[in-house]
């Protein structure tokens, strides 16, 4: 039962946003759309975290499992990566740093440099 | 005779083609059990078990030169899960709100600043490499955890399971050098470290966050949490954007 009702929220969450993004006939992700409603009726207490904590738990627990066969679909694009690797490299060395150096530099320009633990 | 044995040959390989499922779970568990033994952050990092399980089956797949369609079709079932797995992320989001409202604005602004910046990094970067289109769309949602780069990428018409891959190798790079790139820009501030390696590298960079400092790994997960959302709203925007206005 306590399964039951938290399945049943998160799947009507997903089928408003699954026909809000077919009428509105947008790109946006209707998972994602679905995620912002189910956010939005918990914080307004509409949806109590224990109606779906039973359900969303063990899901988000083996969620890699679910983008696993997504991952090996890079085996269909060897040829393209091969061909643009110094880019694909590129990317992977130069988004996350200076991400890190600008975020933490951010931060640490309002809170200061030191440690504050 | 020969006949024969190729059609029970045939018969055989359309057997085990059921046993994608039970063995893409069977393998995730036994490599995350195997994770979770490590002690080393660095080993830790390194034998992340999404990684080693795609790439295990993506060695398998080409090396027996089995078909990648057909490896998709038969484990249909776990990625339309991911869809409600999706959703389900509202909680882990709902529960980390109680925790930045002190700082909130400051937060927010910071996960902003830092969605734009690698976007527009991997704009530039494939500006410069002239990179075709497919590619460009493919590099613009990385700084985020892998599920919502998948459903991202595949909105803006990019490779969606490249994008995985990407997105683990910066969570690895983040997770093994982002420390040490905070300690050459001298900033020992764990909210600042939290909230950068919470941003750039998602839960991968988070989990080395919590290694190093217990305070650094909370401010990092509400920063991926924070990031998911908000990577939601500003990529799908921004790209299309940066794409008509740029080039």
């Amino acid at each position: 039962m306590k399964y039951l009702l938290g399945s049943a929220i998160i799947l009507l969450c997903l089928v408003c946003a699954k026909l809000l993004v077919y009428f509105l006939n947008t790109h946006f992700p209707a998972p994602l759309l679905a995620m912002l409603f189910l956010l939005i009726l918990l914080l307004t207490g509409l949806v109590k975290e224990h109606h779906i904590k039973p359900t969303a738990s063990p899901i988000l627990n083996i969620m890699p499992i679910f983008f696993i066969p997504a991952g090996v679909g890079f085996i269909e694009h060897l040829e393209l990566i091969r061909s643009h690797w110094v880019f694909l490299v590129s990317v992977v060395i130069f988004v996350p740093m200076t991400t890190l150096l600008l975020l933490s530099n951010v931060i640490a320009f309002f809170k200061g440099k030191e440690n504050n633990d | 005779m020969i006949e024969h044995l190729a059609m029970s040959l045939a018969s055989l390989s359309f057997t085990l083609w059921w046993l994608s499922i039970p063995c893409t779970i069977a393998l995730f568990l036994a490599l995350r059990v195997i994770n979770q033994r490590m002690d080393n952050p660095i080993i830790k990092s390194l034998t992340n078990p999404v990684f080693l399980s795609i790439s295990f089956i993506g060695v398998l797949l080409v090396s027996l030169n089995l078909s990648y369609a057909k490896f998709a079709s038969h484990s249909q079932i776990l990625s339309w899960l991911l869809e409600p797995a999706i959703v389900a992320l509202a909680l882990p989001l709902y529960q980390q709100f109680a925790h930045v409202r002190r700082n909130f604005l400051l937060i927010i602004g910071a996960c902003c600043l830092g969605i734009i910046n690698a976007t527009f990094v991997a704009f530039i970067l494939s500006v410069i490499f002239n990179a075709p289109a497919q590619l460009s769309a493919s590099v613009a949602a990385l700084s985020v955890t892998t599920p919502i780069s998948l459903i991202v990428t595949d909105s803006l018409g990019g490779i969606n399971s490249l994008a995985a891959a990407l997105v683990i190798f910066i969570g690895l790079l983040g997770a093994l050098f982002g420390f040490i790139l905070f300690k050459l820009a001298k900033i020992y501030n764990v909210e600042a470290q939290g909230v950068a390696m919470g941003t750039a590298c998602h839960a991968i960079g988070t989990a080395a966050a919590l290694a190093e400092n217990p305070k650094a790994g909370a401010f990092s997960s509400v920063a991926m949490a924070l990031s998911a959302l908000l990577t939601a709203i500003i990529v799908p925007l921004l790209y299309p954007f940066l794409v008509n206005n740029l080039l």
